[in-house]
């Protein structure tokens, strides 16, 4: 009896860890788990990085955050990131004064903002999809577009 | 109580000395680190449950709650049915039956024991003796926050 539990054990073990050899591992894999701070994009054609880098460095300056990923479309800039642990009790208030922020600074910009971690984990895959040139600037569009309409559905 | 034991004979007040004496003392300590351990293993497996949800499907933070909370009532009520739980029960004590997976473990278990009484008075009339109050209990309190919220909302207070 005990062989044959010995038995399972090492081979469920073996199976788990066969196939997951010299595979990379993506950085949305741990996005939920460490700090991965993504680099800010832009779908849009022209290059308007400087641009996305403020809207990250302004999110970024409040001390209650620690991990941010904004995301520039045509029509809405999409901002996400994480909050300490022991702020997490004042979140609404947080989101508050984000939003009062970004107004002050980016008066033309549309922004949708979330603190959530699927949205989070999105656009951290958006990200990695546009950098690896698997999304054209089209598609990335309209990925941003869903991740906007899933964080309105929240609402 | 003061009264109690000044109407005591002699007797019975050595006879309560000597139970003191050879009662077993609880290991409340003990207990409590047992508890905090598997209840917080419990809890640990329900947040991997609710990444697995939000990673593969398209569950948010904000939804990914009740998901979560059917993966490990279903959890405890296979490991009750297979007689794994009650072992962690015995070992943990309030660790195993606070979190949500002890629902699961009331249900099933009042059903294995009633199933000899037959199906529909037996199991049907039974599962839901200790699983029932939580449930009343539940959806009534959660019937009046909706009332006051309702109420708050009406009166422009929220």
């Amino acid at each position: 009896m005990k062989a044959a539990y010995h038995l399972i054990v090492s081979v469920s073990l073996l199976l788990l860890t066969a196939c997951s050899q010299n595979q990379p591992v993506k950085e949305s894999q741990l996005a939920l788990m460490k700090t991965t701070n993504p680099t800010p994009l832009s779908t849009e054609r022209k290059n308007n990085s400087d641009r996305v880098e403020d809207i990250k460095r302004d999110v970024s300056s409040l001390p209650e955050l620690y991990d941010v990923a904004v995301i520039k479309g045509e029509k809405d800039t999409l901002v996400v990131y994480k909050v300490k642990h022991m702020h997490r009790f004042k979140m609404k208030t947080i989101e508050k004064n984000l939003n009062k922020k970004l107004e002050k600074n980016h008066p033309k910009e549309n922004f949708t903002v979330s603190s959530d971690y699927k949205i989070f984990l999105e656009a951290v895959r958006l990200n990695e999809g546009m950098k690896s040139g698997r999304l054209s600037h089209s598609k990335a569009e309209k990925r941003l577009e869903e991740i906007v309409k899933m964080t309105e559905d929240m609402k | 109580m003061a009264s109690k034991q000044k109407k005591m004979t002699p007797q019975q007040k050595n006879y309560q000395t000597l139970q003191q004496k050879h009662e077993l003392k609880r290991p409340v300590l003990k207990n409590c680190i047992k508890a905090f351990l598997v209840g917080g293993i419990i809890c640990m497996i329900g947040q991997a449950v609710s990444y697995f949800y939000i990673y593969y499907f398209n569950f948010t933070e904000q939804s990914v709650g009740n998901p979560t909370v059917a993966t490990m009532v279903f959890f405890s009520m296979l490991l009750t049915g297979f007689g794994v739980y009650d072992h962690i029960g015995q070992f943990a004590g309030a660790g195993s039956a606070v979190p949500v997976t002890g629902f699961g473990n009331s249900v099933i278990s009042a059903a294995i024991e009633h199933r000899t009484e037959g199906f529909v008075l037996g199991v049907g009339g039974n599962m839901f003796k200790l699983a029932g109050s939580v449930i009343l209990f539940g959806v009534f309190s959660a019937f009046v926050v909706a009332l006051i919220k309702t109420l708050l909302v009406m009166w422009g207070v929220l």
